[in-house]
């Protein structure tokens, strides 16, 4: 396929999936507050910091007013100028789409653009100052409708393998930002004795996954923060663990990659299964030991190197055509 | 329910205007023969039933996403081609004429551009002025020695038809370049389908669904590259180009990939995409962006739709661009005129179809004329489309008349005049019943290898405002489908 129109199917999802899930650490976060008492700068700026915000926000509004828990929310809700905020994702998901309206479906398409025009519009705003919890979930589950009918739509074929290429990616990167947003907020995790108000936060991190009931499913383990952090980073069937999601990233890149002697994909897929195997390494005992906010920035580092290699292999590749000679000499690198 | 007795009839009372040829119906109000079983099926749905139909076919226009997009919208927003449930009607005898001349000046208009751009015979020998070819805006020095692939220039061309008060069809200007429209004719086809299909079954109307296959394979037949190494793209200007919707309907409809000019490259004089698999070769290129906008390297600077280096793939043999570079010289309505004495010199054969009489105000005499007459002519930009840079004389004001003159004066180069025509009217339905409205008729022709194939019937315009000439999307035109009746066995 076209290399721009894959990178259109896959930034689509990712923009998507930003939405998602700032939608669901939002909602959250708003429940969060009833339960547990935290002096003002815990509550709402470690979301701002999570979504790499922090000096863009700091540079847009004076010092007193950072702590505002409504400015803060507008600014991730509806702030046009922050790349991040709901408000910007939709419309940049909206726009990959409308470049490759010939590629999704009918149906998809009109998902996002309905949703789109839905949040520009008085109906959306009126939602948001009435009932944020509905505000928050309508974009939640307008967001889980494009999946499915993504799914039940499309031929699943490369276009629809990018766009779950750039899910998965982005999912795993956005799970280790979740994570860290107890680390901005009450501080490093260890192993020890937790304070109500963490306990309350890991929940709390867990239900904006809709990762309570999985979690009691796996039973035998108690609540706390390293088994929580256990569940969230290295769960095999859990559709928002972080290591679940670089699994199905291999899966989805091993599809779209192209059958030799052609070598298109194969930095991306070493990078990926280096990543896989340092990830993997440790268990989460070992993780904690060297700090779970380590851990947490190295994910997001590099599934967004991952997301660079890919772009400069399939997306945006050198315009020259391989000559004769040269491809057979990759062809005996190749393994 | 029974017979409804408040339910009107559609047709009973249509009255066709004075000294205008109506489509249906005879300067006496009585339908014509070739028309009248349609006319009949129409009737027997009654007008609710109708005006039903008509609003069933307007909101699956808009859901379907078969729009144009509007430039000035911030949202983009698309808006429908308004669409008119009366189809147009043309007997079979009488499309034959219009098929064969069609095919007769696409022959000539293919030899002309081969002339113009090698030997120039036909302006050693005086048949169409030298200055008026080489001073015409569409020409095109930069392509001069090439030969396009298969000596073909013009691979898609809308020809513009009219008919005024005799009822004979003829041409009104050329379309070589890029003629956008031919989506909202399978369209168009594919709502009558749906609407009207026992209508429809029982007025053995020739297909128009096969226009893509024949694109498809007339643009494969003229790419140089051999076999497993061949491609079609489809080159649009992107998103926000206002035929966006056709270019990424016949993309899909062809089952060739959509393509902008930053999916592609030049490399070793040989045009590639850029796809997830490795560059692939394209060796036909069914480009949408006009000249000026092609190849930096060579034509504008500034253009970031075009492909760097793909006029020098082209100047190799190495891709075929459809419609070829350097085509707008015989879209120059200043050219227009002379198109008669091209059918003769190239195949002497007498033109099939006739022509708008028109004064060349580049000739002395003619400009003349045309000053002293500006409040009774139509008077046209030669490189102007779309209804634009033009003034309706007899409709114009005073103030408008005397600009228009001071501009000709200026550059007479640049306009022609034609004698306004009494434009043919089609029953159109309107919030007020049906009513007479003009049309015009926009055939396509496709030529690859083979000899042009039309496209029966075409794209009918229609002016849906009262008393208006102009016919186009941008200035209140809508469309109808175009039925060109089988000729019965008896």
């Amino acid at each position: 396929m076209i290399s721009r129109v894959a990178e259109s199917c896959f930034w689509l999802n990712r923009y998507i999936e930003r939405a998602d899930v700032l939608s669901r650490m939002l909602a959250v976060n708003r429940a969060f507050q009833l339960d547990v008492n935290l002096p003002d700068t815990e509550r709402w700026r470690p979301l701002v910091v999570v979504a790499g915000q922090e000096d863009d926000f700091t540079g847009l509004t004076e010092e007193d007013e950072r702590d505002d828990p409504e400015l803060v929310q507008d600014y991730l809700s509806w702030d046009p100028r922050n790349p991040s905020s709901l408000f910007s994702s939709l419309r940049a998901a909206r726009e990959n789409a409308r470049t490759i309206r010939e590629t999704i479906s009918l149906e998809m398409w009109e998902v996002l653009n309905d949703l789109w025009v839905w949040i520009e519009s008085k109906t959306a705003r009126r939602l948001y100052e009435k009932d944020r919890h509905a505000f928050y979930l309508h974009i939640r589950n307008q967001c889980c409708l494009f999946h499915g009918i993504a799914q039940e739509t499309m031929l699943h074929e490369d276009p629809f393998e990018f766009m779950r290429l750039g899910t998965a990616l982005e999912r795993g990167g956005q799970t280790a930002r979740l994570l860290d947003i107890k680390f901005h907020s009450i501080g490093p995790t260890a192993a020890e004795q937790e304070s109500p108000a963490e306990a309350a936060q890991w929940l709390a991190t867990l239900r904006s996954c809709s990762g309570v009931e999985p979690f009691l499913k796996r039973g035998d383990k108690p609540f706390s923060g390293p088994t929580v952090a256990e569940f969230l980073l290295f769960d095999r069937s859990f559709p928002r663990s972080v290591l679940h999601n670089l699994h199905r990233a291999r899966n989805f890149l091993d599809l779209v990659c192209p059958p030799a002697p052609t070598t298109i994909g194969s930095q991306s897929r070493e990078l990926l299964n280096e990543t896989l195997t340092r990830f993997t390494a440790r268990d989460i005992d070992g993780v904690l030991e060297d700090g779970l906010h380590d851990t947490l920035t190295w994910i997001v580092g590099a599934t967004a190197e991952i997301c660079g290699v890919i772009h400069d292999e399939f997306f945006d590749p050198t315009p020259i055509v391989p000559r004769k000679g040269q491809q057979q000499q990759s062809q005996q690198q190749s393994p | 329910m029974s017979a409804d007795e408040t339910d009107s009839s559609l047709f009973s009372d249509y009255a066709p205007l004075k000294g205008t040829f109506d489509e249906c119906f005879d300067a006496d109000g009585k339908v014509r023969p070739e028309t009248e079983r349609v006319v009949q099926l129409l009737e027997s749905l009654g007008g609710r039933e109708f005006r039903t139909r008509q609003r069933l076919a307007d909101t699956t226009f808009l859901k379907s996403g078969i729009t144009f997009s509007v430039y000035s919208d911030r949202r983009g927003a698309e808006r429908i081609f308004p669409f008119d449930l009366i189809p147009r009607i043309i007997p079979g005898a009488e499309w034959e004429r219009v098929r064969t001349g069609l095919q007769q000046r696409i022959r000539a208009l293919n030899f002309f551009l081969n002339d113009v751009y090698s030997d120039q015979r036909i302006l050693a020998e005086d048949v169409v002025p030298r200055d008026l070819v080489l001073g015409a805006s569409g020409y095109t020095p930069e392509v001069s020695g090439i030969r396009p692939p298969g000596g073909i220039y013009v691979h898609i061309a809308g020809i513009d038809l009219i008919r005024g008060p005799d009822g004979e069809f003829v041409v009104l200007e050329d379309n070589a370049r890029t003629p956008s429209g031919v989506s909202y004719v399978l369209e168009n086809r594919m709502m009558m389908k749906k609407v009207f299909p026992h209508v429809f079954a029982e007025s053995r109307v020739m297909g128009v669904e096969e226009y893509p296959i024949r694109l498809r394979d007339a643009l494969a037949a003229v790419g140089p590259a051999p076999d497993d190494e061949d491609g079609t793209a489809v080159l649009t200007p992107g998103p926000f180009n206002s035929a966006y919707f056709e270019h990424s309907f016949l993309a899909r409809r062809m089952g060739v990939p959509l393509v902008e000019g930053r999916d592609l490259f030049v490399d070793r004089d040989r045009l590639y995409a850029k796809t997830t698999l490795g560059p692939r070769r394209i060796d036909v290129l069914y480009r949408r962006i006009d000249d000026p906008f092609l190849d930096p390297e060579v034509f504008r600077k500034d253009s970031a739709l075009g492909v760097p280096g793909l006029v020098r793939a082209y100047a190799k043999g190495n891709v075929a661009l459809a419609n070829a570079i350097g085509n707008g010289v015989v879209d120059d309505k200043g050219i227009y005129p002379y198109v008669p004495d091209m059918i003769r010199f190239y195949l002497s054969e007498e033109p099939i179809l006739g022509q708008v009489p028109t004064y060349v105000c580049a000739r002395e005499d003619d400009l003349a004329y045309v000053l002293d007459h500006v409040g009774e002519l139509v008077i046209k930009a030669v490189n102007e489309a779309g209804g634009y840079g033009m003034l309706i004389g007899p409709q114009a004001s005073r103030r408008e008349r005397k600009d228009f003159a001071e501009r000709i004066r200026s550059n007479p180069r640049n306009y022609i005049a034609q004698p306004r025509i009494e434009l043919s009217t089609c029953p159109t339905w309107t919030s007020r019943g049906v009513g007479p409205r003009r049309v015009d008729l926009r055939p396509y022709v496709v030529t690859g290898r083979d000899d042009p194939w039309v496209l029966p019937g075409g794209l009918t315009r229609v002016a849906l405002v009262e008393g208006s000439y102009v016919v186009n999307s941008s200035q209140g035109g809508g469309s109808k489908d175009t039925w060109v009746l089988e000729e019965t066995a008896s």
